[in-house]
């Protein structure tokens, strides 16, 4: 936090290209001697604030999901930088990559990505387990977690034997129970029906209030985005650049079953709205 | 009609499915001796052994001890073979796994090896390493590599990447990547070489037996055939084949235990 009461960046994004190697096979010897694949990500700028909730709304297609890629160092970028607390992460060589640089930058994806042989307790452990701090205090936050989001009574329960938004809330709390100070979040819940992605997105805003991390959360819905985010970046189509940023100007707490009523809703809703188009 | 009907009734006609398989089996086994009784009475006991005087020779041969030893040798080579192979098999891949390049150098070779008919070299390998148990270990060690080297193979290729970079990012280990993720994810298919590789090491084994041996299920029908003692060869038989399925059937309850996580469908299930 600076003396200002403004925090600091967190995170920098500096003129971030991606393009992808050519494909192999098929098209190896057609595309030779053409020009290179084209920039599914072109110069590319943005930074976030510790404590920040940004949003990013794009079109599908628009990148998201290989800029988040980028971000948590699971994919290397063809151009730019990205500066993280300081320092540059970004590489363009596969195995420089340090993803989630040193469980600082927690990810959670499109796909839950649970770990279908253990049970949601399990997988929530497994986090804490791979890093040496499993203990029982860790271990009761974990349960702890759980209950917040209404998986009680599901601890013993497989992926399979869970709903889509059951395995969404325990992947959610796999990221959650290890603490990292900046999450990732890719569309995480595009899979789930409307009612049960208005509690989920109920039961995030409650986590966050608790703890205030950093979190880039990616969607291709304008409502969540502005629920949920201090801040909305809007992404054009391929090359994905910044098209547009807007303050959401709504007080927290929120209530994002009533957000349609609130004041100034609708309002940056248009804004934004206009914007994706 | 309400849940508890509905539950009822399910259980019945799973109840009466699984009456249905075991009735079919019985029938089919029934149909088999009947078939083997019938060529035992046409051909002669000389060229088919009747079914009643083998099961007659498997009890002489238990009583005596005799079975147990075979037994207990056949195994012996077997269990060794295919713990050396599966050790290999399963490492090799795991090993390789980290260098595309190295794979793709090394895996001609393997396969090349692979056309080599590993029964042709007994001969020489019993010229190089005398009778004892060490030729035929080899030859099951060769049958047997194979097989899980390739299902295993195929198992790590099968990895879900998502669950690799999802760990990575949560910070595992690549020694704890290797034994959680790739390790169960393949899971299934090691099974499924195991039930493809046990049956051939013990089949191995016996023909090696055959080759070379003082003792063991494959000298035994080698030495009743040597002395037209029809009887003996079909017993000897008839032991390797229950020897088998019961290998076959702790495969099988091992792997149910060690897959229980797995979605079952309701359909396939018997």
């Amino acid at each position: 936090m600076t003396a200002t009461g403004l925090a600091a960046t967190l995170l920098e994004v500096r003129q971030l290209g991606k393009r992808f190697a050519q494909r192999q096979g098929r098209d190896r010897g057609r595309n030779e001697g053409r020009e290179p694949s084209p920039w599914v990500i072109q110069d590319l700028s943005f930074s976030v604030r510790a404590g920040e909730f940004l949003t990013i709304v794009g079109p599908s297609g628009a990148g998201k999901s290989t800029l988040l890629n980028i971000i948590a160092q699971t994919d290397t970028a063809s151009a730019g930088e990205i500066v993280f607390d300081g320092t540059t992460i970004s590489s363009r060589d596969p195995r420089a990559l340090k993803p989630g640089i040193d469980r600082r930058i927690g990810y959670v994806t499109q796909d839950d990505n649970l770990l279908p042989w253990r049970s949601t307790l399990d997988n929530v452990l497994f986090a804490l387990e791979v890093q040496g701090r499993l203990n029982d205090e860790t271990r009761a936050h974990a349960e702890t977690l759980i209950r917040t989001v209404g998986l009680a009574g599901f601890e013993h329960y497989y992926p399979h034997e869970l709903s889509g938004g059951m395995r969404k809330r325990t992947s959610l709390i796999r990221t959650l129970v290890y603490d990292p100070p900046v999450i990732l979040m890719d569309e995480p819940f595009a899979a789930v029906d409307a009612q049960t992605r208005t509690q989920l997105q109920a039961d995030l805003l409650t986590l966050w209030e608790l703890g205030r991390k950093t979190i880039i959360f990616v969607t291709h819905d304008i409502t969540e985005a502005i629920a949920l985010g201090d801040r909305a970046l809007v992404l054009s189509k391929q090359p994905t650049r910044i098209a547009a940023e807007h303050m959401i100007p709504i007080p927290r707490p929120r209530n994002v079953k009533d957000l349609f009523a609130l004041q100034g809703f609708a309002a940056v809703y248009e804004r934004i709205r206009a914007d994706v188009q | 009609m309400t849940d508890a009907t509905l539950e009822t009734a399910a259980e019945v006609s799973a109840a009466s499915r699984k009456w249905a398989i075991y009735g079919g089996r019985l029938l089919l086994a029934a149909a088999i001796i009947l078939a083997w009784e019938y060529e035992a009475r046409t051909l002669g006991p000389l060229f088919f052994a009747p079914p009643l005087d083998v099961l007659e020779r498997i009890g002489t041969l238990a009583m005596s001890g005799q079975m147990l030893t075979d037994i207990a040798a056949t195994m012996r080579v077997s269990a060794a073979g295919f713990a050396i192979a599966a050790l290999c098999g399963v490492l090799l891949p795991f090993l390789l796994r980290r260098s595309l390049r190295a794979t793709e150098a090394i895996e001609p070779y393997i396969m090349a090896s692979m056309g080599i008919p590993k029964y042709a070299l007994a001969p020489w390998l019993i010229l190089w390493f005398g009778i004892g148990d060490l030729p035929k270990l080899i030859v099951v060690t060769l049958v047997v590599f194979y097989i899980l080297y390739i299902t295993t193979f195929a198992g790590i290729r099968g990895v879900d990447q998502r669950l690799i970079n999802m760990a990575r990012v949560i910070g595992a280990s690549e020694r704890v990547i290797a034994r959680e993720i790739i390790w169960t994810s393949l899971l299934p298919f090691f099974f499924t070489g195991l039930k493809i590789a046990f049956p051939r090491a013990v089949s191995a084994t016996i023909v090696g037996e055959f080759l070379v041996s003082t003792e063991g299920v494959g000298r035994s029908i080698e030495h009743a055939r040597q002395i037209s003692d029809t009887t003996g060869v079909f017993a000897g038989v008839v032991i390797a084949i229950a020897l088998v399925l019961t290998i076959n059937g702790i495969v099988n309850l091992v792997e149910r235990w060690a897959l229980r996580w797995r979605p079952v469908e309701r359909d396939m299930q018997i």
